[in-house]
């Protein structure tokens, strides 16, 4: 279950308006790697966690990326309010307004909607840790990228702050795998799904 | 910045600060020290929510004080009134 509060987790406040980098941060809204697939795929995996301590921290990156899927949306929207026609075009912006005027749509940069095909849950706890540690570096990544064509410190300032939290979940995602291997045959970890496969943890109380 | 601008800052940093340690609780859910800090944390938002709640209206739908719904009152997070 899930309450809204009506805050941003970190502010936004954008004076100018620049469509071009708009089209670009647009792809962490709807994109590959963005956070619209991030809590997909959080939030999903989760289900099929073996150890308390890593239904929690699915649950709770995967909420903490519905406020980042909220920022950045905020960002695409205070930079892309009350254009002329004139500074569409000019942005190259135009191929995006003719579909979604200034809306917010999830997809890429490149204008690809935003596609399930870029999660995966597989029902594999370790299989779905190495997916999210992999997606918080793809994420980081886009951000390091995205940064490369910014020069609003209005803009930096929340995207830097977006970054670091992608670093934070990849070392939170480090300690779960670390947490639910420990508890395994040390020997092989792999021998077994341990979310299907019976007696896989040294214990064998958990299923 | 104005007045509630300022609160709001300080009620996000507070609520951040939680956020993240929820986070490393969730790893380390015995870490007794980080409890504490979380507790402190917590302390000092609350008040904070109060006063902000009772000038510029509710963050969560909890009581709704007046005779109107506040809820729907502008701005809503991504508006900048700037």
């Amino acid at each position: 279950m899930f309450v809204y509060e009506k805050q941003l987790q970190y502010p936004v406040r954008i004076k100018n308006t620049n469509p071009a980098l708009a089209k670009l941060i647009i792809t962490q809204y709807g994109g590959p790697d963005g956070e619209l697939g991030a809590s997909v795929r959080y939030l999903s995996q989760r289900f099929s966690m073996p150890l308390p301590e890593l239904k929690a921290t699915l649950t709770d990156v995967g909420t903490e990326e519905l406020n980042h899927l909220e920022m950045i949306g905020a960002i695409v929207y205070q930079l892309t309010r009350g254009l002329s026609e004139e500074e569409i075009k000019k942005a190259g912006f135009d191929a995006y307004f003719v579909d979604h005027t200034a809306g917010i749509y999830p997809n890429s940069a490149a204008g690809v909607p935003w596609s399930a095909m870029s999660v995966a849950v597989k029902g594999d706890p370790i299989t779905d840790l190495h997916e999210s540690l992999a997606a918080e570096q793809k994420a980081r990544t886009t951000y390091d990228n995205i940064l490369r064509f910014c020069d609003d410190p209005d803009v930096i300032d929340p995207i830097r702050f977006l970054r670091a939290r992608e670093v934070v979940h990849y070392q939170r995602f480090g300690e779960n795998l670390r947490l639910l291997t420990d508890q395994l045959d040390s020997k092989n970890f792999y021998a077994f799904n341990p979310s299907y496969d019976k007696d896989c943890f040294k214990n064998k109380k958990k299923k | 910045m104005t007045e509630r601008d300022i609160l709001l800052k300080k009620i996000g940093t507070l609520k951040f600060a939680i956020v993240d340690i929820d986070l490393f609780l969730d790893t380390h859910p015995g870490d007794t020290e980080t409890l504490k800090k979380r507790d402190a944390y917590e302390a000092q938002l609350m008040p904070l929510v109060k006063e902000y709640e009772a000038k510029f209206g509710p963050l969560t739908k909890t009581d709704n004080e007046t005779n109107t719904w506040t809820w729907v009152k502008d701005p809503w997070p991504w508006d900048t009134e700037a």
